[in-house]
């Protein structure tokens, strides 16, 4: 699922990493960049679904999180504390571009079909031709129910379908009570269910 | 006491975060236990789905990623670093001297300088042209001009400039 070292696996703990950039140290914040840059890439990509604005998206996130990290506590994990940062960048930029944008609603739909689905997959040695492009077709249908997702119902579904994170953890991440997260989550899935109809029946 | 709703309950129905008594409670209100398992059913699929086919998402050029974010970081660095240096160095008993400095140089180049380049302007003499003594019979195109300095003292330096003069007059000759 996730091609970094887990933090607990790793030879430097997060927290003396984060305690080595409050100090000021470029190479532990490296580290940290390093194991977690494609979790938080995968991650913005599932919400913006552009590759190019996921990878400036990312950056920007790391950049402010190198920019405030004097002010983490360390009362959470420093990946929730990143989340955060990770919403605020990727839900301001949606709004920004749904402002910008002439009525749809976002223009991934646009981008998907420039982009080949099959490209967007992670290829498999032992998958056909065949399999592979029914891959991308249900992987484009995934994306184009997702992208009909307000940019909160976006991130609450794919925090807890993807990322596996419970539920004081999104909270924190979005900056909202658990009790929203949770509500969230049943308008979210009850609105993919009706958009993946005839996925679900094929699956 | 917190009362969750039906949305907040569902949810942590199908997530299987209820236990105990609010299972129970919860399950109990459920008008069509049924259809709701169905759809709880459905939900946990769609959420497999979800984690099947979104979490394959290829990351290219990771390094890349990496060296772009740490340059960034050294330029910004190295921008507040100048601007540091640049901040402490002005401070406002430092503006207050060097504007005083500034203030006591004008004055100084002034007094030194822009006063005495007033008598610069004029000649250090006074010229006279005389012509009245020259003969214009032997002397006509005879021109005689006498600088004399304009300082008072003992220095006084008297120059005369003649030109075209044929011969002395006889009241100019060397005795």
């Amino acid at each position: 699922m996730h091609t970094e070292t887990p933090p607990a696996q790793s030879e430097v703990s997060e927290i003396e990493l984060v305690k080595r950039c409050q100090r000021g140290d470029t190479e532990a914040f490296d580290e940290l960049v390093t194991r977690y840059r494609t979790r938080i890439f995968g991650m913005i990509y599932n919400m913006v679904h552009n590759e190019q604005d996921a990878w400036d998206l990312a950056q920007d996130s790391f950049l402010k999180a190198w920019k405030s990290i004097q002010r983490f506590r360390g009362k959470s994990s420093f990946y929730t504390w990143i989340y955060r940062i990770v919403m605020n960048v990727t839900i301001d930029h949606m709004r920004k571009k749904q402002i910008k944008g002439s009525g749809a609603e976002f223009d991934d739909q646009i981008q998907l079909k420039e982009i080949e689905p099959a490209a967007r997959t992670a290829p498999k040695a032992d998958e056909l031709p065949f399999e592979r492009m029914e891959r991308g077709e249900l992987r484009q249908k995934i994306d184009n129910a997702i992208a009909q997702l307000t940019p909160e119902h976006r991130a609450v579904i794919l925090m807890k379908e993807t990322e596996d994170m419970q539920y004081h953890e999104i909270a924190e991440a979005l900056g909202c009570s658990i009790g929203t997260v949770m509500s969230r989550l049943f308008y979210a899935r009850k609105r993919l269910q009706n958009l993946l109809k005839d996925v679900h029946e094929n699956v | 006491m917190y009362m969750k709703t039906f949305e907040e309950n569902f949810t942590a129905w199908v997530d299987g975060e209820l236990t105990g008594k609010e299972l129970v409670e919860f399950e109990a209100s459920l008008p069509d236990r049924a259809a709701a398992e169905a759809e709880k059913s459905e939900m946990q699929k769609l959420g497999v789905l979800l984690k099947q086919e979104l979490c394959a998402q290829p990351f290219a050029n990771e390094e890349f990623f990496s060296h772009q974010i740490s340059e960034q970081i050294a330029r910004d660095e190295t921008g507040q670093d100048r601007q540091g240096t640049r901040s402490t160095w002005w401070t406002v008993p430092r503006l207050a001297w060097c504007g005083a400095a500034a203030v006591a140089l004008f004055v100084l180049f002034s007094i030194t300088f822009v006063r005495d380049d007033a008598p610069e302007s004029q000649s250090p003499y006074l010229t006279q042209i005389l012509n009245a003594r020259v003969d214009p019979v032997e002397n006509p195109n005879a021109t005689v001009t006498m600088f004399e300095s304009q300082k008072n003292g003992d220095e006084r330096v008297t120059v005369l400039w003649t030109e075209g003069l044929k011969s002395l007059p006889s009241e100019y000759a060397a005795k």
